[in-house]
């Protein structure tokens, strides 16, 4: 009877091995991750080494590159991922309305966000126009652009679906527009309602402008 | 006497830098191989600049200042719709920045890093590059081309930003400055638009 029991523990230990050894190897990731975004928002790309990072999560820089290939794969994953809870939060705010109201919350939702880690997405920002990321890893970026959300939006709802370029146009310039305030809020300090003010009134411009041209 | 070498020092840096920038790329040149171009020691660099990226931005600034020189006699001279003399402004940027593209990417990337580069002349806040859009729409309230009650600053934060922002183009996908200058062209009918007062 004993015997089985334990041949029973045993058998069950063996098929959650692999589990365990998979969430102990996300768990390093995380520590990983969360010593590199302080570092990152603190001192940038270029400023955040592997060696800080690691010291920072409390292991060593082998364990750090067990679970990524290099900086700018680590910093990626990072981007990626913060982009993704950007996105999922515009997304989210912008559900049930339309047309500017869905532009407009979009926009709010974005800067209640990034406000909040402004360092952080300085070095997302920063980092994009240098070579040091590799190219592969700014398509990874670029590619799903917050652009595209506005996108869906001025394309749906403001009837511009004939002219694709337009479209195109106008939601690259409305998430520009947001871009040019973000970096003005940490230059001159603003508030989230400020940010908020200059955001509206930037995006009426763009899409009254729309609406004449 | 101290200020003037300090002076030199400065110049010799900067032009050390200058072409380093150039030829290495800015991620590349570091500020020990600046300092042995210009025959001055790593302490000296230091003493007139807090770091590369300041180093950066003096580049940057002197640059501009030689294009600005030229650009402010020419823009009251400017011709056409309030829209087509920004573009033309920003037209001139273009040419002009593509014929050093990589330090301008560098540049780019810097002025997102504005922790360091807080008080520096960071892109955007050049105030002859500001003064001279401002002056633009201001003649351009003037003509009744832009509602009089716009804030100027956030419609000059607007337009510089959608004109740098346009490089991303230049750094992922090799555009150049003609296709660059087309797509600017087309935003600023779009903003002036907006701006037009409504009739």
């Amino acid at each position: 009877m004993n015997h089985l029991v334990h041949g029973g523990l045993a058998a069950i230990e063996l098929a959650e091995r692999p589990n365990q050894r998979a969430l102990a190897k996300q768990r390093t990731r995380e520590k990983i991750v969360t010593a590199a975004k302080l570092l990152f928002a603190e001192r940038g790309y270029e400023g955040a080494t592997i060696r800080d990072i690691a010291r920072a999560a409390g292991m060593s820089t082998g364990a750090v590159f067990a679970s990524f290939t290099d900086k700018a794969d680590l910093f990626t994953d990072i981007a990626e991922t913060e982009q993704a809870q950007l996105y999922a939060a515009m997304r989210l705010a912008a559900e049930g309305l339309d047309g500017r109201v869905a532009i407009l919350a979009m926009l709010d939702a974005a800067a209640e966000r990034q406000l909040e880690s402004l360092a952080l997405f300085q070095a997302i920002m920063s980092a994009l126009w240098t070579p040091v990321l590799a190219e592969k890893a700014r398509r990874r970026l670029e590619r799903r652009s917050a652009a595209s959300l506005v996108l869906a939006v001025v394309k749906s709802d403001l009837g511009l679906e004939t002219d694709g370029r337009c479209a195109f146009l106008i939601a690259d310039m409305i998430w520009d527009g947001y871009v040019a305030t973000l970096r003005r809020a940490a230059l001159d300090g603003l508030t989230l309602d400020q940010v908020k003010t200059r955001i509206h009134d930037q995006t009426k411009t763009i899409l009254a402008g729309m609406r004449r041209g | 006497m101290r200020d003037t070498r300090k002076a030199a020092t400065r110049l010799r840096v900067l032009q050390a830098a200058r072409q380093l920038f150039e030829e290495a790329g800015y991620e590349a040149a570091t500020i020990r191989e600046i300092a042995r171009r210009a025959g001055v020691s790593v302490g000296s660099v230091f003493t007139g600049f807090e770091s590369k990226s300041h180093v950066l931005l003096e580049v940057i600034r002197e640059r501009l200042d030689e294009l600005y020189a030229d650009l402010e006699r020419v823009a009251p001279h400017l011709r056409g719709s309030t829209a087509d003399r920004c573009r033309s402004l920003f037209a001139v940027h273009y040419a002009f920045e593509f014929r050093r593209l990589r330090l301008f990417l560098a540049h780019l990337s810097v002025a997102f890093e504005w922790r360091e580069t807080r008080d520096a002349p960071v892109m955007g806040s050049n105030p002859r590059l500001r003064g001279m859009i401002r002056d633009c729409l201001a003649e351009g309230i003037a003509h009744g081309d832009v509602r009089s009650e716009v804030d100027l600053e956030l419609v000059v934060d607007l337009l510089v930003g959608t004109y740098a922002w346009n490089y991303r183009l230049a750094a992922a996908d090799g555009a150049d400055s003609e296709r660059l200058t087309a797509l600017f062209d087309r935003q600023v009918g779009v903003i002036f638009q907006g701006l037009s007062p409504t009739r």
